[in-house]
């Protein structure tokens, strides 16, 4: 037993959880949209600006996952729950939750515990559950869609980008709101400069990931003890509770200005980065390897050769592939990436008599692709070798993006 | 067809399980903390430090509400209560002008649905030497007052709030108390 199993496509209409999860959306939709209504009534205009910036930087994250199931696309409904479940029901139950729970800090403790470790405690502990319980509600409805840790991490990325989008709006309006200069948009930019780049990389999507990757192996590793399973998830729940206090906390306090700023970043924000980013790279390459394992099996350089058996299991890969292949054959890389990906995934469900019979139909998609590439004079989707210049350019472009971004932190008054 | 109805059971128990630990998040923390007392005793005679180093000595007769109090190094709140009386005041870096603190303050006011600054702005001044300014607001079933005052790079808001009678017996004690703001004694 690996930590990947083959995924079945069906999404049934009969599970009663599917209608109480959707049940939960509506309440939540409500909820929100009453919440929200205050703000935008009396600040229409910041309250567009604020939803239009962060809906934009959801998409920088959404293509990222995306990248991530490349090879195993998870249902765009289901994608949908996942991430309206972080929007909605998580932030609707966390804002009240969250309040009562500090509340009840400052009761049981005092104010000044309140003040300085109410965020840190209140917060995460509330909104870590109630982030978790999206990726259970995705189990609840399609378990056989988790069918490797990564697929948990996605849906736990999902919620957590949902949960993410909207809190940081409530955040933007909430500074409109202290600034008390009317419907200005200054304080939604600053907003999202600093929670949407600098603090937002490391916020509830990373969170939501960790919690995704433990529900991930509670679900599919059952070739272990259901206690072993158990903790690993409780493990994984607890390490992303532990990344949001310590991003909530007063710890690291080092005063105002840009480099204070800075090293809160650094030391707060860039360990679980890592960690997490390691831990999503090793649940990736190991779906990466089931599903091209089943591609080494055909032994047919037609549908995929040796050398893109290399690319298609790695992100970087694939986009160099595509940019190798030049302007005019990248569309039908892209393609034949995606089909060989589709023929992946029906090779592993047929060898576990899932699939509806679409291998041949898959192959042949890839064989199509195969003949427009020669036709266009590039017959194998390969990565050419890292040159220096994209290297020299991607460096160079980093550092421009933090420089721009510097300068308008500080022309702002956040740095 | 037994074994497809346990797992719909199941399938349901697990749904229901949601909503359970949901409804514990959203209503029942909310409600314990409602069970909970919020008022603390609080001293009259003495200072009570505020956030940022601004201190006030509270009125006699009034208690602390701990969830609208946060003491903070550089900012803070402070929340009293005289019976149905909300006496809150609140300390901010500010880097503007005293005119532009009540300005902020005031539009904040008239922001919130119903509410509205009612009669003129007057000059108010604490026992230590800090001006401001103090004006009254009106809202759905209460009235109250508000204070602001500008010091060393901080703002200093001040809000009174309840029915228009509680407030009017309460006001000379709370004036007295607001006239004790000030830095470290």
């Amino acid at each position: 037993m690996t930590d990947v199993q083959p995924a079945s496509s069906v999404i049934s209409v009969r599970r009663p959880a599917l209608w109480i999860v959707l049940a939960l959306l509506v309440a939540g939709a409500i909820r929100m949209v009453t919440f929200g209504a205050r703000f935008a009534t009396t600040y229409p205009v910041a309250t567009g600006v604020a939803v239009l910036l962060f809906a934009l930087l959801a998409v920088p994250f959404w293509w990222f996952v995306a990248e991530l199931e490349f090879l195993e696309r998870e249902p765009i409904v289901l994608r949908l729950i996942a991430f309206f479940w972080g929007a909605l029901v998580a932030t609707a139950a966390s804002i009240p939750g969250s309040t009562a729970l500090e509340d009840i800090v400052a009761k049981l403790g005092s104010p000044h515990l309140a003040a300085d470790w109410g965020a840190a405690i209140a917060g995460p502990s509330v909104e870590e559950i109630a982030k978790t319980l999206g990726v259970v509600a995705i189990v609840l409805i399609a378990r056989a869609q988790v069918n490797s840790v990564l697929d948990g991490i996605v849906y736990g990325a999902l919620v957590g980008l949902g949960f993410q989008i909207v809190e940081d709006v409530v955040f933007a309006l909430g500074a409109v709101a202290l600034a008390g200069q009317g419907d200005q948009v200054q304080p939604v930019i600053a907003t999202f400069l600093l929670r949407g780049f600098l603090s937002g990389v490391w916020s509830h999507t990373l969170f939501g990931a960790l919690a995704g990757a433990g529900i991930g192996y509670l679900v599919v590793r059952t070739d272990r003890s259901g206690r072993h399973r158990a903790g690993v998830a409780a493990l994984a729940v607890l390490g992303a509770w532990a990344c949001h206090v310590l991003w909530n906390s007063p710890l690291y306090g080092f005063g105002n200005g840009g480099l204070a700023l800075l090293a809160v970043l650094v030391f707060k924000g860039l360990p679980p980065l890592i960690l997490i980013l390691l831990l999503v790279r090793a649940a990736h390459d190991r779906e990466a390897n089931y599903y091209v394992g089943h591609l080494a099996t055909l032994h047919d350089p037609e549908l995929i050769t040796e050398a893109e058996m290399s690319v298609l299991g790695s992100g970087a890969r694939r986009a160099a592939a595509r940019r190798h292949a030049g302007r005019k054959a990248k569309p039908t890389v892209r393609r034949l990436q995606r089909a060989q990906a589709r023929l992946a995934v029906e090779l592993s469900r047929a060898s576990c008599s899932v699939s509806d019979g679409s291998v041949g139909r898959c192959c042949d998609e890839v064989r199509e692709q195969r003949r427009i590439m020669i036709a266009l004079g590039h017959p194998e989707a390969v990565a050419a070798p890292a040159s220096w210049r994209h290297s020299a350019s991607t460096i160079a472009t980093t550092a421009l993006a933090v420089a721009v971004l510097w300068m308008a932190l500080s022309a702002l008054g956040g740095a | 067809m037994g074994r497809v109805a346990r797992r719909q059971l199941a399938n349901v128990l697990g749904a229901l399980g949601l909503v359970l630990v949901l409804a514990g998040l959203a209503v029942g923390l909310p409600a314990i903390d409602q069970a909970l007392p919020a008022d603390r005793p609080v001293r009259h005679d003495q200072p009570y430090l505020i956030g940022g180093g601004i201190r006030v000595t509270p009125p006699r007769g009034a208690v602390l509400d701990v969830t609208g109090t946060r003491p903070g190094a550089d900012t803070g709140t402070v929340l009293f209560r005289l019976g149905p009386i909300r006496y809150s005041i609140s300390v901010r870096p500010f880097d503007g002008t005293l005119a532009a603190a009540a300005t902020s303050l005031r539009r904040r006011i008239t922001d919130t649905s119903g509410y509205q600054v009612t009669g003129t702005q007057l000059a108010v001044a604490t026992v230590g030497g800090l001006t401001g300014v103090q004006g009254g607001y009106s809202g759905p079933g209460q009235g109250g007052r508000y204070a602001v005052f500008v010091t060393d790079g901080r703002t200093i808001e001040v809000t009174v709030s309840g029915a228009d009678l509680d407030v009017g017996s309460e006001l000379a004690a709370i004036d007295a108390s607001m006239r004790t703001l000030g830095g470290p004694a």
